[in-house]
């Protein structure tokens, strides 16, 4: 999609946002059309040459999306900006984009009726130098997540773990500097968890390292995400119904993906590295057990108890890589790593454990900020994960266990001293048809949750 | 019971004793009690507390046997700046460690009257049991321990630090039994007779029955208890200890939840008779106000059914009034306790005007999915009151995690036929509950959802396992600290 600021536009829809106690243009005409400024209040006027479509502006990005939504059949719009500053002119963009994106590179055909055909979007402003540079602060972020929406959305017999390495290259494009640690490396190395999860996969593990150097001036934020391309359950298998929905399973990977995107985009000042285990947990000869004892990178031992909780396995190699290797500020990581945070919070915020109250805070925040709820979480003690034959346990057996904390719990062991917090965002990843999600606000289906929030939490480390 | 009567700290000539050590306190003093004892033992204290390098740190102890005077002579670490839980909680070891012995003698560590009063409640409330159907206990397998006599250097002074604490006993006591006793024993009606032993410490209780329900119009508890032969009942119990508005207290007392029609699995379906934990805690709760004369205006009221599927019950699609007026789709009839809370709290807001509410319940499975057996849920719609309780979970030692409200859950239980319906989907079920529960609410309220907490399978510092009686010290601090 093109986004150009202009002071006139061509566009045979013009969207005008109108706020509370404004008035719109043609206000008669708007009178009889029944508009109001109420939140999500919208009236389409049919002129002679255009047409005109008001929508009520109280949260700008959610005008925005809202134009957007009532206006699928349209490839060229215009927003008349002119009566907002440039930051709620930007703030409309990202909103339009945000709500326009869809992931259709693997349609053949002409789209069907409804499908967003949005290609270029005119924001109407009086001065487009400044609607630029307003939208340069708001692009990365928002780059940065449709680059994690494409990566949620593609399948994953295409998404393999190479092929989400070679997506990396628009990382490097930017400045990003881009290492994978292949199978044989992560062998030589003791990446034993995430071998393990891998075994029995065509497509061999791997660990994608993004490095920004930023100023160099200080030791790396470092960011932490699950990359499951495909998530069957392994030997501890998955029901049928609902598992197609497993190649988002590398949401958490795509998300820190995203975020160093955006870092890069804005030619940011903080350093930080994002670490990616990536990797297939499918079935077959060489899967691991139940019932297996796994040595991680850091040397713990871990007794397994289900193949279907493998993305903490996978984490805890990362993890304990990066807080040796690295020498981390402060570590988050981003997993859909438990069905118990769904049953905790539903699909309205994802859950955010962690071990130090500043980090905490500031993801808080941030989260807040960028419309990525979080809701805080606590951790069990460790000796909840108490196994009788290993270091730890890898999860507890049996129905109504609160996973969720355990899976936080767990991960603490492998990151020592340093500050760090667990993004657990199942159930946040994807948007589906039911009565979460609203289709006035929101694209449908990935959502890139994390970035916009850690770009933000990054940001503010500067 | 054990009787934990107070005397002046001398050293008895015989029988066992107990030491409460405090973390690497080298030097005893001269004349002290411990002192005493180790020389009338020719040192034998402290060569056993260098031989398993006991240090006094917090949970470790040290059994010294055979000494002329003193068969048994038990050490117990305090840590090294015990607050009163940890003098709880010494006091709790040391009662199990002294269980074969028929009486003993403690001494705490140090001269404050509240520390000796808090080790006393903690020996009592360690060595609680649940016996009474027990017919064919051999006298050995019971605990032989009756009284532990806590030798401290102003006995009248911890007589009176203990007496609200006596008042805690009881009360948890009272909650932990009725949680304990079987369904075919404890239910609606039975229940409600039990709540007039509270009038014996200065409360007023109040039975509404069938009768009085159906005129006053509580459709939601009706319509869980119409399928069982055993009818609702309503408590409303009165400790006027101060003049103003009311603290509300709301319990949920499911005496067995079947799940109804929506009919639960078998497996562990035992569990269902301390449905009505919360009940529980609310009854023990306002025994302990009025026990210890709590200087505040508390208004106890518990919501008594049993959940039975039969053909007079309630099926799932049914469209019920609530007391409110407000129609609820029933989608679930396992759903159950937040339709007898919805009642309970209009009820308790329309004729008392509170100045908070605050309900417990065994609410859902999705709170221990959530928090596990560490924290009860906490949902408020009042800051000031939720910070108020969490302080009040850390410092009793019942510990709550808030969890969140909103528009986006509450979305979920919109019906397509009536007001709203009792079931929301799996994701957020606990959030669920407490939404559902809070369309019945006016005025500042929390929601305790205590499903992980109201029962141990283990057990631990201040219980044995079984009932837990969690809430009640968790509420009289909350009062005690902001409403007294």
């Amino acid at each position: 999609m093109k986004i150009r600021f202009v002071r006139s536009s061509t566009a045979p829809v013009r969207v005008v946002p109108v706020a509370p106690g404004a008035a719109p243009p043609r206000p008669v005409r708007a009178r009889v059309a029944g508009f109001t400024t109420a939140p999500g209040a919208v009236a389409l006027l049919v002129g002679r040459t255009r047409r005109t479509l008001l929508v009520a502006l109280h949260e700008p990005e959610a005008a925005g999306a809202l134009a957007i939504a009532r206006l699928p059949a349209d490839a060229h719009v215009a927003i008349d900006a002119r009566a907002v500053t440039p930051a709620i002119a930007a703030s409309l963009a990202a909103g339009a984009v945000l709500r326009g994106w869809q992931f259709d590179r693997l349609r053949t055909r002409p789209e069907p009726d409804g499908r967003i055909r949005l290609e270029q979007l005119d924001i109407l402003t009086h001065d487009p130098e400044a609607g630029r540079a307003a939208w340069k602060l708001l692009r990365p972020g928002v780059e940065g997540a449709l680059f994690a929406r494409d990566l949620v959305a593609e399948p994953s017999n295409i998404l393999t773990p190479q092929a989400f390495t070679a997506r990396l290259a628009r990382l490097e494009r930017e400045g990003v500097h881009v290492e994978v640690l292949d199978a044989a490396q992560l062998y030589r190395e003791g990446f034993g968890a995430l071998l393990a999860v891998g075994a029995a996969s065509v497509h061999p593990p791997c660990l994608a390292i993004l490095r920004w150097p930023g100023d160099g001036s200080a030791d790396p934020a470092v960011l932490v995400g699950k990359g499951v391309t495909f998530d069957t359950g392994g030997v501890s298998i998955k029901p049928g119904a609902g598992m197609w929905n497993m190649r988002s399973d590398m949401a958490g990977a795509a998300a820190c993906a995203g975020a160093m995107l955006a870092l890069a985009l804005r030619r940011s000042s903080v350093p930080a590295v994002a670490v990616l285990p990536l990797t297939e947990n499918a079935i077959g000869a060489y899967a691991y057990c139940p019932g297996d004892v796994l040595r991680t990178y850091d040397g713990t031992t871990v007794e397994i108890v289900d193949t279907d909780a493998e993305g903490r396995l996978i984490l805890a190699d990362a993890l304990g890589w990066s807080v040796r290797q690295l020498r981390p500020r402060a570590l988050v990581n981003l997993a859909t790593l438990t069905g118990a945070i769904i049953t905790s919070l539903g699909h309205a915020q994802a859950g955010l454990f962690g071990t130090d109250d500043r980090l905490r805070d500031a993801l808080m925040i941030a989260g807040a900020a960028t419309q990525e709820p979080l809701w805080p979480m606590p951790l069990a003690p460790a000796a909840d994960l108490d196994s009788d034959i290993a270091d730890i346990l890898q999860c507890t057996a049996g129905p109504r266990q609160p996973d969720a904390l355990l899976a936080a719990t767990f991960l603490r062991h492998f990151v020592g001293d340093v500050p760090w917090a667990h993004l657990d965002i199942a159930g946040v990843e994807q948007r589906e048809l039911g009565p979460y999600y609203d289709p006035d606000r929101h694209a449908l289906g990935a959502t890139g949750f994390g970035v916009r929030l850690l770009d933000r939490w990054l940001a503010s480390l500067g | 019971m054990l009787d934990t009567p107070f005397v002046p700290d001398t050293l008895p000539d015989h029988g066992a004793l107990a030491f409460l050590l405090m973390q690497d306190v080298q030097d005893q003093a001269p004349g002290s009690p411990f002192t005493a004892a180790d020389q009338r033992c020719g040192g034998a204290l402290t060569r056993a507390m260098a031989a398993a390098a006991f240090t006094g740190k917090k949970g470790q102890s040290c059994i010294v046997l055979g000494t002329e005077a003193h068969a048994r002579i038990v050490l117990i670490g305090l840590g090294p700046k015990p607050d009163a839980r940890a003098y709880e909680e010494a006091g709790a070891a040391a009662a199990l460690a002294l269980a074969k012995d028929a009486s003993a003698t403690l001494f705490p560590a140090g001269p404050d009257a509240a520390h000796a009063a808090h080790v006393a409640l903690g020996a009592a409330l360690r060595t609680y049991r649940f016996d009474r159907y027990r017919t064919k206990e051999k006298a050995e397998d019971k605990p032989a321990l009756q009284t532990l006599t806590i030798a401290t250097p102003d006995p009248d002074a911890a007589r009176v630090a203990h007496a609200p604490l006596l008042a805690a006993r009881d009360g948890v006591f009272l909650a932990r039994d009725l949680a304990s006793e079987p369904p075919n024993v404890l239910y609606p009606a039975e229940l409600a007779e039990r709540c007039r032993a509270l009038e014996a410490v200065g409360a007023t209780v109040e039975i509404l029955d069938e009768a009085a329900l159906t005129k006053l119009g509580f459709g939601a508890i009706l319509a869980v208890a119409q399928g069982s032969a055993r009818g609702a009942r309503v408590v409303v119990m009165r400790w006027q200890g101060a003049e103003g508005a009311p603290v509300a207290l709301i319990g949920k007392g499911v005496t067995f939840d079947t799940g109804g029609i929506s009919i639960k699995p078998a497996p562990n379906m035992e569990d269902m008779k301390w449905d009505m934990a919360g009940a529980a805690a609310v009854i023990g709760t306002m025994h302990v106000l009025a026990a210890r004369k709590a200087k505040v205006h508390a208004v106890g009221i518990v919501g008594l059914v049993e959940n039975m599927p039969s053909g007079t019950a309630m099926r799932p699609g049914d469209v019920i009034r609530s007391l409110s007026g407000q129609t609820i789709e029933v989608q679930n009839t396992d759903a159950e306790g937040r339709l007898v809370l919805a009642d309970l709290l209009w009820y308790a807001q329309d004729r008392f005007a509170p100045r908070i509410s605050i309900d417990l319940a065994t609410l859902t499975g999705a709170i221990i999915v959530a928090l596990g057996h560490h924290h009860a849920g906490l949902f408020s719609n009042d800051d000031t009151l939720a910070t108020q309780l969490l302080a009040a979970g850390l410092g009793s030692g019942e510990a709550l995690w808030r969890m969140p409200l909103g528009e986006a859950y509450d979305k979920l239980i919109r019906s397509d036929i009536a007001d709203m319906k009792n079931i929301g989907g799996r994701p957020g079920g606990a959030t669920i509950g407490a939404q559902f529960v809070q369309r019945f609410v006016r005025g500042p309220w929390a929601h305790l959802d205590i499903a992980g907490m109201a029962w141990a399978t283990k057990d631990s510092a201040l219980a044995p396992k079984g009932a837990t009686a969690f809430g009640v010290r968790l509420l009289d601090r909350l009062i005690a600290a902001n409403y007294e």
